[in-house]
């Protein structure tokens, strides 16, 4: 379909107009992390760095063994996000397409878990992860992180299945497929926008989760990113160069996930694939 | 509408005609939800229900671990009567209404632009990502650094452009403070809005469009009859989600205000995580985050069934 | 509640360490003197229970997790090779903390209270005694340690650390608060290093009136425990306390004497009128930009602003003891700082942490702390003339008079709050001084019978 010209016009003027601002902060952080200390809180400050120093980088990872927590991060994201992805889309569809009881009272549950503050369920948590012996592993954070992201993300997912129509269901099992088949083959292809969202958002609640792994991890080893972005501040000092460096390398693996993935969102479902 | 359209995707709505289908159906269905099921009882129940007895009880920290002393609603009686309680509450349900408005405002006119532009649509998809996966304490950071009324880049900028004569103090005056708040809300999560928008208008049938232009509707009125419509079950979806996390609303406050001035920034959450684990106090602590739960339910239901009138009758 | 009346009492107690003086003998928890800013004469009294409980360590040997928050380089790494060394039997993991203090205790009293066995040892702030012990997150030190364990100490550290009559941490380096100045401002505008807070204040004022510099004097006003500490030395200068027999009394004229001159700074443009945001980092970077002649800071900010790699005024910096208000003596009050060491109560090698301890508070470690521009709290290391060339603030040690903020009751968390809020709230201008002060008195009152919000 061929949008009119003011649409496209409008279209492109509106986004670029935002994109600026979104980029601006995030620009005067990325310059700041180049900048020697003493010219991160001139004033006036310098719009383009007269200096540019990676000497905040080589801090981040020599000092801080910053590579270390990158793949922790790294191990706990992927594996939750995977966990999380595979659970929720199977109860997503459940609840959109399947005739079970209490769907209702289930998604009420799901908020209510979503709604939970993190801070008062951290104690008993963590009670719980010491008596299973897994405090200082992956589990400890890759378990907990699968629990409370699986509520939104069987939301979302229940969004989308509701989304295709329902004929397509029926359709497929005349064809003979199973529940189980029509979940795989007909429904998650088609939902490939719903999957990339929970997935992002899993990935990005994972990879910027702070209090249980800090809590839950306390061995220098098993660190994660935000928490070792936190060890970088002295007791009164805020190292604004290196903290804003150790940002912007924690925002590369994202960044390359949604390379990597974009197809599933922006070009979406082919046209007319979603027809009744 | 047409008959060939997709159910509601209505949040909360039971699905219809569930009486014909097979019971092997039922049987998958349990079954794909086995897992789910599963990991959260495991993890969450325990904390939850924990945490709920605890608000109902003295607690006293012993070498024991927690000595549990029964004081029925003593706990809540006191939060109640604590002004700093209401005065969090009533910030933080300001705040969060403001913002989650301003974000669903924004965050469709930026994803009806995506849709519209044929390049640009990846980078900007990239792009509206930093903020989102920054982690927010840090963006926190660089908010701070940004609005600081010394050697802030904000006051470098807005002097230059002689929109303000002398520095603003930006984050140690009440008004100024909370708006300065909210944008860095705003600019963090909006993003989340955009990515749910625009994946749920990657489901709408494009042939939707082309009935609607059949039937000589022009883009207004397409928007209104085809897009919103279509896309109301995306926009309930963000806005919960996004309501659920304003209310929690903490490390922004806390980097950035400390609550302050005074306490005119100061969020329910933080009151409840500085009376559990500054002032060691985890009944009353409890009580605070029980409460917080209440109300960010009812908030949720509010916005679901306000949200439903209001996109059933423009439907109609 | 039982608790509760205990708590009023001992404030009651604590109110004698207010103020006090390093120089003095300590007061100690028995002492129910009025907080005269330098009475107390009373001698360390530590109720031990008898020797039975004592635990003798001689051999300790087994592996321990100490929880550190310095952040400043290798420090810690440092301290524990010379331990192991000395002590090959006992082998100290490090846990990295987070330095922010409600970050750190966050994350100890969860570990803790969930019955964690580590970390055996850990780094806590000063403040934090009463509650700890209150909460039974911090072992009884003096129930295991012999007396004369604490005569090591300098004078009045140990009294901050003990609640009940018993020793809950061994101080391992304290903190103090110094006036920077720009020396070459001073020399070029024909200043003498200031002695009262009127002549900081009228200084300054001449200088950026001539030019020399945007702002005169920045200091911790943000929202936040530093602005407690900030306010208590304005507030012992002016001769007052936040408690007095117990009750808050912060409706003194002090009290408005102090605040009013707080206030006064910002409206008369002394102060730039952010500093009710600003922390330590905040107000140290306008005093390293060349931007400000005076800055309140800690001892650690002394060597910052001689690192090139931070400081635009290098060479330029003097130090000296903070100063008071004309007429109430020579110099300003300071407020205790520092960190102690605690030890987890679940511990399973109790021999072996108190054997860390020892050796962490014995000359030897605390002389590489001293090298480290930390302030030793051993008293023969503290007392040690080749201190002063480790850093000029310690030569300014004798001088200083110390007030120690009410940390003795488990409630302090709150009402060290209805301090800073208020005075914050006061900074910013949105309610008036004498508000401030009545609501802040009002709040902590509550604090201290009810507790919790």
């Amino acid at each position: 379909m061929i949008k009119p010209l003011w649409q496209r016009v409008l279209g492109y003027v509106v986004l670029i107009l935002f994109l600026l601002m979104i980029i601006l902060p995030f620009y005067w952080m990325f310059v700041t992390s180049f900048e020697p200390n003493t010219d991160i809180s001139a004033y006036p400050p310098a719009y383009f760095p007269h200096h540019w120093t990676v000497s905040h980088y080589v801090e981040a990872f020599g000092q801080f063994h910053f590579g270390r927590f990158i793949i922790n991060s790294v191990v706990v994201a992927c594996t939750s996000t995977f966990l999380v992805l595979v659970f929720s889309s199977m109860a997503g569809f459940a609840i959109a397409r399947l005739p079970i009881k209490g769907k209702r009272p289930m998604l009420i549950f799901l908020l209510i878990i979503s709604v939970f503050p993190p801070i008062v369920v951290i104690t008993p948590l963590y009670m719980l992860m010491r008596d299973v012996g897994w405090l200082d592993s992956y589990q400890a954070l890759i378990i907990p992180y699968t629990a409370f992201n699986l509520p939104f993300a069987i939301w979302i997912l229940r969004n989308y299945f509701l989304q295709v129509p329902g004929a397509l269901f029926e359709a497929a099992k005349i064809d003979g497929a199973s529940v189980f088949g029509a979940y795989w083959r007909v429904f998650l292809p088609l939902t490939k926008p719903g999957l990339f969202t929970a997935a992002v958002f899993t990935f990005v609640a994972d990879w910027t989760e702070f209090f249980m792994a800090l809590v839950f991890n306390p061995s220098n080893t098993m660190r994660t990113i935000p928490v070792g972005i936190a060890l970088f501040s002295g007791q009164y000092t805020v190292p604004y160069g290196t903290i804003f460096a150790g940002s912007v390398v924690s925002i590369v693996p994202i960044v390359l996930l949604v390379v990597i993935f974009r197809r599933w969102i922006v070009s979406g479902l082919t046209q007319g694939a979603v027809k009744g | 509408m047409g008959t060939g359209a997709p159910e509601s995707p209505n949040v909360l709505v039971r699905s219809r005609g569930a009486s014909h289908l097979q019971r092997t159906d039922k049987r998958a269905g349990l079954s794909l939800l086995t897992p789910a099921g599963i990991v959260i009882l495991a993890v969450t129940i325990f904390p939850i229900v924990y945490s709920v007895i605890m608000s109902f009880n003295n607690i006293q920290i012993t070498q024991n671990g927690f000595r549990f002393q029964f004081n029925g609603l003593q706990n809540y009686k006191q939060v109640y009567s604590a002004p700093l309680f209401w005065h969090s509450v009533w910030f933080t349900v300001y705040y969060s209404i403001i913002t989650v408005a301003v974000e669903l405002f924004l965050g469709l006119l930026i994803a009806l632009a995506i849709q519209n532009v044929e390049r640009l649509k990846s980078v900007s998809i990239v792009i509206m990502l930093i903020p989102w996966a920054l982690i927010t304490v840090i963006s926190a950071q660089m908010w701070s650094y940004i609005y600081n009324g010394v050697y802030g880049v904000l006051n470098a900028i807005l002097q230059q452009l002689h929109l303000i004569h002398a520095p603003v103090n930006w984050l140690g005056q009440p008004t100024t403070a909370v708006i300065s708040l909210m944008i860095a809300d705003i600019w963090k999560t909006t993003p989340f809005v955009v990515i749910i928008l625009v994946s749920g208008l990657q489901m709408i049938p494009k042939d939707y469009y082309e009935a609607a232009r059949i039937d000589g509707a022009n883009s207004w009125q397409s928007f209104w009859s085809v897009t919103f419509p279509q896309l109301r079950g995306s926009i309930a979806l963000a806005g919960l989600f996004r309501i659920l996390q304003a209310f929690g609303i903490f490390d922004l406050p806390f980097v950035l205000t400390q609550g302050g001035p005074g306490t005119a920034t100061t969020s329910i959450a933080m009151l409840g995580e500085e009376t559990l684990f500054t002032n060691l106090h985890f009944g009353l602590g409890a009580a605070v985050a029980v409460s917080t739960v209440i109300l960010i339910l009812g908030a949720c239901l509010i916005f679901l069934s306000a949200f439903r009138g209001m996109v059933g009758e423009e439907a109609q | 509640m039982k608790h509760r009346k205990k708590a009023i009492s001992l404030i009651v107690m604590g109110t004698s360490a207010v103020a006090l003086v390093v120089g003095c003998s300590a007061n100690t928890t028995q002492s129910t003197g009025q907080g005269n800013a330098s009475s107390g004469t009373a001698s360390v009294k530590v109720n031990s229970t008898g020797s039975s409980h004592v635990v003798n360590y001689k051999n300790a040997s087994g592996t321990i997790v100490w929880a550190e928050s310095f952040t400043t380089g290798n420090l810690a790494n440092e301290l524990v090779k010379a331990f192991e060394k000395k002590y090959p039997k006992i082998k100290v993991k490090l846990q990295v903390q987070p330095s922010d203090t409600d970050t750190n205790r966050a994350t100890l009293t969860t570990a803790i209270s969930g019955g964690s066995s580590t970390p055996d040892v850990y780094m806590g702030d000063v403040i934090w005694p009463a509650q700890f012990a209150n909460s039974q997150l911090a072992a009884p030190l003096s129930d295991y340690l012999p007396k004369s364990f604490w005569n090591r100490f300098s004078n009045g550290l140990v009294s901050g650390a003990t609640y009940n009559g018993k020793v809950y941490a061994a101080p391992l380096f304290a903190d103090t608060a110094f006036l920077y100045y720009r020396k070459d401002l001073l020399a070029k505008y024909h200043l003498p290093v200031p002695k009262t807070w009127e002549q900081v204040k009228s200084e300054a004022a001449q200088i950026q009136k001539a030019g020399g510099a945007r702002y005169g004097f920045v200091w911790q006003g943000a929202d936040y425990e530093g602005l407690t500490c900030d306010f208590d030395e304005y507030l012992a200068d002016a001769g007052g306390q936040v408690l007095k027999n117990g009750k808050a009394d912060l409706t003194s004229p002090a009290a408005n004497k102090a605040l009013s001159f707080m206030r006064s700074l910002i409206t008369s443009g002394v102060t730039p009128k952010t500093v009710d945001t600003f922390q330590e980092s905040q107000s140290e970077n306008v005093f390293t930009q060349g931007n400000a002649v005076f800055l309140r800071n800690w001892s650690y900010a002394w060597s910052d602003s001689q690192t090139p790699s931070t400081s635009k005024v290098v060479g330029k910096v003097g130090v000296t003891a903070l100063p008071t208000f004309a007429g109430h003596g020579s110099s300003g009050y300071s407020t205790v700082g520092g960190w102690d060491l605690y030890v987890n109560p679940h511990t399973k090698d109790l021999p072996a942490a108190l054997q860390f301890l020892d050796w962490m508070t014995g000359t030897q470690a605390q002389s590489i702390l001293a090298e480290n521009s930390e302030m030793p709290t051993n008293k023969t290391v503290a007392d040690s003339k080749s201190l002063a060339k480790y850093s000029p603030v310690f030569a300014l040690l004798p001088k200083v008079k110390f007030v120690s903020r009410p940390s003795q009751t488990p409630e302090y968390p709150s009402v060290s709050k209805a301090i800073y809020d208020n005075v914050n709230e006061a900074l910013a201008g949105s309610i008036s001084v004498s508000k401030a002060l009545s609501l802040a008195n009002q709040q902590i009152d509550n604090a201290q019978s009810s507790g919790g919000l």
